[in-house]
């Protein structure tokens, strides 16, 4: 043993550490993973128009190859929209109003899904593939690419509204009954104190990584559809 | 209850899923037909069965660890949790285990294994070498070992710092319990371990053609064995991107009173440098490789000229991420080298201000030099002095790290242990690195130099002569603090002497037969380079007996001797020597509070030392 700690000191001590500490680790890795997300997206901003400026062969864009304008606002409106819910849920749910947050968190989840399922449409109707041209091969993969983020984020929206959703009638310092624990199988309570307290917190780091999606899906839409 | 362990969520059970899951991938990409998908029925070759058959056995595998249970939990509603089988016993070590010195060791072991089949690769290379004709291997299986060699080694020593030590150390550095996502922490270090594994079975496919930078047109022109290249790097992106994060997250939010960004170790600048590059880099790697798996299964034309793609795009985002992650590979070592040398040298650390400023001056800049890497495959000679000047810019803030190592080093008490001469060595080696990129930076000395054997001496006087000899002095170090046992100093030190004699005579003189023209990647070469060669594989074998002196001594060390060691073997004033050998699962009993220096060797630890520092403890 030394003066910091020993061997002998029950385990138990990392039990129920106090939630702002994973309140700060949300905060912080939500625009972490943004900045990240940015770089996941310049790798296609940069073969875009990489590959515009080159026009290796001329085939950068033939005229069939022209995705529906319309599918593609749709998907990118469906997803700002999912944001901005997320947004005013946050508001709502500072304003102590959890049942709007709730039904706004909902909405925002059935949005994000129909922004994948008209991408899904969009690919199923378009009317060219993968094979027509840079473009094309740029498009698919972007989009392809922004499917998957949105498909995150809509697990991120679920995850977060069912815990609200569950624990509906608690204040946030209520304790959580023992086997709600998550996780491994062998703990039967949760190891942060008041993790119902973190549905605020969450609802902050999600909010501003939907809102950094958002932004991307902007900027795809611009790309891809109106340059 | 055995029973249920053994079908529980466990490597056992990893491993079946996984193989279930590679099956059912297998099969369903066999059931795909389309437009554009018909030539596969011409080769025999399907990508798409391939590409799904790894992403589903790596999500059977995961599944099997048990990784699917918090997810799905969470969309059940279950509030968030921490921790995953902290406390129970040895099995740990196998599974999914959220203790950030469990994964730490994880790692080590882990990346040791890969590591040691890289170099098991190299000493093939090199057998083949012996002669100046093709002997063992034809071409296309010499390129093969020499892909798999390079990009097993690159591949893992990606993490092979911050895996095994920043894991460990950093929570304990900074005073903290935990790391901020603990989970992510394990997922980073199973990731690396499939993607290790998924590497090596490319042999059953064919191999991949294009060594480790996996260039275009050969990477979509190559067989099956190409796609195992594929989701290896991607895995080891994502592992990295996740590794980056929860580095960063950790250090920003998880710091102890006392702990501002003026106290923290150089290590952990060291690790918030190479986590910046590795958060901002690897996506750029992922996407690049998910546009390769698209132009290989859907037939999209990114990198194939004829379909209106250009090759050249390939290189240009490959090196995006590459250069940056050539100082994710150097930059942790810089931290472990200068984190040691205030030990041995009984003195503060000379210039932290200066240091901390080379690291975030190297992290920037590196992500502006990437296309020298491309001056002879058709860059544009306008903007050829421009990357010139970034690159060799770079050379000033390593300098300044070089210049803070050595102000240390300068009448300090220095005592020659195993950690120090390896630090010591790295300063050798490193030196000649940096010097022999200079040439490679400057255009026309780039021209004659570049692909040739001079390059890659090059790199790995900065790769292997830099960071696994700061991996070995960081084992040396901090692994008695890690296991609680010794590791026996004399072989240590014939570890150590075999090991720099034999590097130095392995790849000093492949600069000079680089110099004379002997090709990277060829498996014949000139009549005139074969006295060069042979001498170059003799020493070669040497360096990688030295290896197994070391494997010899950690073994013997660590399982049959086990010498135990006190909390601070090395006289450091670390935190981590403050706590017990091996540290305990909650690291400590009350969070400490820093003191305001975190160097405090002063006038009591070296008479005709510099500077008298008041000796800060960390309190509590």
């Amino acid at each position: 043993m030394t003066e910091l700690a020993d061997h002998s000191t029950d385990y138990g001590i990392v039990e129920r550490e106090a939630p702002e500490v994973m309140a700060r680790n949300l905060r912080v890795a939500a625009h972490l993973w943004a900045s990240a997300t940015l770089f996941f997206f310049a790798a296609f901003l940069f073969a875009y128009f990489y590959l515009r400026t080159l026009d290796s062969s001329d085939v950068w864009r033939p005229t069939h190859v022209d995705p529906s304008l319309t599918l593609g606002t749709l998907a990118v409106v469906a997803l700002v929209a999912a944001a901005a819910l997320v947004r005013l849920g946050l508001a709502d749910h500072r304003a102590e109003r959890r049942s709007a947050w709730r039904i706004k968190g909902a909405v925002a989840l059935v949005l994000l899904l129909l922004a994948v399922a008209l991408q899904i449409a969009e690919w199923a109707t378009q009317g060219f593939g993968p094979t027509d041209g840079p473009y094309a091969s740029v498009y698919i993969g972007w989009t392809a690419l922004l499917a998957v983020f949105v498909l995150g984020l809509a697990f991120w929206v679920e995850t977060t509204l069912a815990t609200s959703i569950r624990y509906r009638g608690m204040g946030s310092e209520a304790v959580v009954p023992a086997g709600h624990a998550s996780g491994d199988a062998d703990r039967a309570e949760p190891d942060i104190a008041n993790p119902v307290s973190l549905i605020r917190p969450e609802l902050e780091a999600l909010s501003s990584y939907a809102m950094f999606l958002a932004g991307v899906g902007v900027g795809t839409w611009i790309v891809l559809y109106l340059l | 209850m055995r029973l249920r362990r053994l079908l529980g969520y466990n490597l056992l059970t990893a491993v079946v899923l996984g193989l279930v899951g590679f099956y059912v991938g297998w099969w369903l990409g066999h059931q795909f037909k389309g437009k554009s998908l018909d030539y596969f029925g011409d080769t025999g070759q399907n990508d798409i069965a391939l590409f799904l058959a790894y992403l589903t056995g790596v999500v059977g595998f995961l599944v099997g660890l048990g990784f699917a249970n918090y997810p799905l939990q969470r969309l059940l509603g279950k509030p968030p949790s921490l921790r995953e089988k902290e406390t129970t016993g040895p099995g740990r070590y196998f599974g999914l285990c959220t203790d950030h010195k469990v994964v730490g060791m994880q790692y080590l072991i882990g990346i040791g294994v890969f590591i040691f089949i890289g170099g098991l690769n190299a000493m093939l290379i090199r057998f083949e070498l012996l002669s100046p004709t093709s002997e063992k291997f034809n071409a296309n299986n010499y390129l093969t070992l020499v892909g798999l060699h390079g990009t097993m080694m690159i591949g893992m020593m990606t993490s092979g710092i911050l895996g095994p030590f920043a894991n460990y150390l950093v929570p304990i550095m900074i005073g903290a319990r935990r790391m901020a996502f603990p989970r992510i922490e394990a997922l980073t270090f199973w990731l690396l371990m499939l993607a290790g594994v998924i590497l090596m079975t490319t042999i059953g496919y064919g191999g991949f053609p294009t060594g480790w930078t996996g260039y275009a047109p050969l990477n979509d022109q190559a067989n099956m064995g190409m796609d195992s290249y594929i989701v290896f790097f991607a895995l080891v992106g994502l592992s990295m991107c996740l590794l980056g994060l929860n580095m960063l997250a950790t250090v920003i939010t998880m710091r102890a009173p006392g702990m501002t960004w003026g106290r923290l170790p150089i290590f952990v600048w060291s690790v918030v440098s190479t986590s910046v590059l590795m958060l901002l880099a690897a996506p750029v790697l992922f996407s690049t490789l998910f546009m390769v798996a698209l132009d290989r299964t859907a037939q999209t034309g990114f990198f194939n000229g004829q379909a209106g793609g250009s090759a050249y795009l390939y290189q240009n985002l490959f090196w995006i991420f590459g250069h940056p992650e050539v100082y994710v590979l150097a930059l942790p070592g810089m931290g472990i080298i200068l984190e040691i040398i205030v030990v041995f040298a009984r003195k503060p650390l000379w210039g932290y201000r200066l240091a901390v400023t080379g690291m975030l001056g190297v992290t920037l800049l590196s992500f502006l030099v990437w296309q020298h890497h491309l001056f002879v495959s058709g860059i544009n000679a306008d903007l050829r002095p421009f990357y010139m000047l970034s690159t060799e810019l770079i050379s000033i803030p390593t300098g300044l790290i070089f210049i803070c190592a050595l102000g240390t080093l300068w009448q300090g008490r220095i005592r020659l242990t195993v950690p120090m001469l390896f630090a010591l060595a790295w300063l050798f080696n490193f030196l000649i690195g940096g010097l022999s990129g200079v040439f490679l930076s400057d255009v026309p000395s780039d021209v004659t130099t570049h692909g040739s054997f001079f390059s890659m001496a090059h790199f790995h006087y900065t790769i292997m002569g830099g960071l696994l000899f700061a991996f070995f002095a960081a084992i040396y170090f901090w692994v008695p603090k890690m296991t609680g046992y010794a590791i026996n100093e004399r072989w240590g030190k014939v570890h150590f002497w075999s090991m720099f004699i034999a590097f130095n005579s392995t790849f000093g003189p492949l600069l000079v037969i680089g110099f004379l023209g002997m090709p990277r990647r060829a498996v014949t070469y000139a009549g005139y380079l074969h006295g060069g060669n042979t001498w170059v594989s003799y020493s070669a074998f040497v360096l990688g007996a030295s290896m197994l002196v070391f494997i010899g001594n950690f073994v013997w060390s660590q399982v049959f001797a086990r010498v135990p060691v006190g909390p601070n073997p090395w006289g450091s004033k670390s935190i981590e020597w403050e706590l017990p050998s091996p540290v305990p699962v909650h690291n400590f009993d009350r969070i400490p509070t820093f003191g305001p220096d975190p160097y405090p060797y002063g006038v009591a630890d070296a008479p005709g030392g510099r500077a008298a520092v008041v000796p800060a403890r960390p309190t509590l």
